[in-house]
């Protein structure tokens, strides 16, 4: 079977957009995607559009709605953070199949402010009464079993934050571009220890978008700023006996990113970047073990290294994060893809990684009930 | 959890494998057995897996208050609220006691009251 390339990506700055629908959000990227692959709706074969929120409502028609009614067939995905990971898979999966030579995968959302998740069903909110619900404190709590079983400490984990807004300082499209030095960061709003505000994900308004063609559509258009897709996985969270009673962000990652590099036929030695799903410093840490781009037990010495910022050996997260440059639930899985291939062109600007050939874009998604994760490995053409 | 009569919590465990879990499914999630994993009753001590102190909820719920995941010594692992503790005295294996409460005073929409729990430090007077 022929590869598949992505030969359009881009997104709009992460924020609030009080007075614009998610659908018009995921439609200026559309625009956008189709613009950088020169390209135009016209020639797109499919839509995977994806929206935590939004998918029941058909988001995906809607973006045809205001860029062209052109009547291809539309899949609207909703799977958790993982959903924009989703989108962009079944787009691959769509093209590797022969089925499509040109498939778009969008992304967009309007996240729901303050804390997400909250109670649902009937007699008292467990929350408090039963522990917690809360993202954060979810994400407080598997941080808590790293630093009881390897010695993680406070700053460790505060250090992400810095690292990531840091980042995102050199990156327009951000949320926040401000720098928030360590004692910033542990002194701002303790959410649940040992997380503070700065170190939970900018909760924000967003959309993102790539164009994904066949081997075939790839040559006609060019390969010069081409990227290639060399893995693609998605997994479910398997059994654990402590599942979902406790969030396992780690077997349902490690289940993933082990099927991506066995299709891409690489290993963690060989990425030059990664976006990872920081949605809490806590996160980050462990995602490094995840990915395998530490040993376990060696996340916190990474960090302390320099390793994983700018200009260290396997920077993570540049784009900032969702730490910084933010969390727009539905949009994040394509919108980490698309710094990748950003990276890959070499024009990703002031915070490019030099010389940058393979990337790894990584999400991971949960309800209270399950989980999932989304992995995907991008080669400069 | 019985809404009448001495309050207990089950879990389930699949006859063929022998996995935990916390309900019942149609057939055993670790091993797949069509035979759904049977209910047993849970005794009341357990070890801290984890635990977070938290500062911020949802609008209205009173913090702070320590969330906690705990292995029961039966197999079962819940989560629940950590009473009458010091946060900074918790730790990984740390002993604890379930305790059942009336859950907050809640009452159902025909007046019946819920059952809850929480948990003590094991050996801790409640
Ligand atoms: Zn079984």
């Amino acid at each position: 079977m022929s590869d598949v390339y992505v030969v359009g990506a881009d997104l709009i700055r992460f924020g609030r957009y009080p007075d614009r629908t998610p659908a018009q959000l995921g439609a200026e990227a559309a625009l956008l995607a189709l613009d950088d692959a020169g390209l135009t709706v016209r020639d797109l074969d499919i839509v995977y559009a994806s929206s935590t929120f939004n998918a029941a409502s058909m988001i995906g028609q809607q973006i045809l709605k205001q860029i062209g009614q052109t009547g291809i067939p539309c899949v609207n995905v909703s799977n958790a953070c993982a959903s924009g990971a989703t989108a962009f898979r079944e787009a691959f999966v769509a093209i590797k199949s022969g089925l499509y030579d040109v498939a778009l995968a969008v992304g967009a959302e309007k996240n729901p402010k303050g804390l997400l998740g909250g109670p649902i069903g009937d007699g008292p909110s467990p929350e408090g009464l039963f522990g917690s619900g809360t993202t954060p404190a979810m994400f407080a709590e598997a941080g808590m079993i790293h630093a009881g079983k390897y010695g993680t400490t406070m700053e460790q984990f505060a250090q992400v934050a810095v690292k990531n807004h840091h980042h995102s300082t050199m990156n327009s499209k951000a949320m926040y571009q401000r720098e928030t030095p360590l004692e910033e960061v542990l002194a701002s709003e303790m959410i649940a220890t040992p997380l503070t505000k700065l170190m939970c994900s900018a909760n924000v308004d967003g959309a993102a978008a790539a164009i994904l063609v066949s081997e075939k559509k790839a040559r006609e258009l060019g390969l010069s700023r081409a990227v290639r897709v060399r893995g693609s996985a998605l997994a479910s969270d398997p059994y654990e006996p402590r599942n979902p009673v406790l969030l396992d962000a780690d077997s349902v990652t490690r289940l993933a990113v082990s099927k991506a590099y066995e299709m891409a036929g690489v290993g963690p030695n060989d990425l030059d970047l990664v976006e990872l799903h920081d949605c809490f410093a806590t996160a980050e840490i462990l995602h490094y073990e995840n990915l395998g781009l530490c040993g376990d037990g060696e996340a916190g010495a990474l960090i302390d290294s320099g390793a994983t910022a700018l200009g260290g050996r396997i920077p993570v997260n540049v784009s900032g994060g969702l730490l910084s440059k933010g969390h727009p639930i539905g949009a994040t899985g394509i919108a980490n893809i698309v710094e990748i291939v950003m990276h890959l062109r070499g024009e990703a600007g002031a915070r490019q990684v030099q010389g940058a050939r393979l990337g790894l874009a990584h999400v991971l998604g949960f309800s209270s009930v399950a989980g999932v994760a989304g992995v995907h490995i991008l080669e400069k053409a | 959890m019985a809404e009448t009569g001495e309050p207990s919590i089950e879990g389930f465990r699949c006859a063929d494998c022998g996995a935990i879990m916390i309900d019942q499914p149609m057939a055993c999630r670790a091993c797949t057995s069509r035979t759904p994993p049977q209910a047993f009753r849970v005794g009341e001590r357990g070890r801290i897996v984890t635990w977070s102190t938290v500062l911020r909820s949802f609008p209205g719920v009173k913090t702070p208050f320590v969330s906690a995941i705990v292995d029961l010594d039966d197999g079962l692992t819940l989560k629940g609220t950590v009473r009458g503790v010091d946060p900074e005295s918790l730790g990984v294996g740390l002993p604890v006691s379930l305790v059942f409460d009336d859950a907050g005073g809640a009452r159902a929409p025909d007046g019946a009251p819920y059952v809850g729990f929480h948990f003590v430090k094991a050996g801790a007077a409640e």
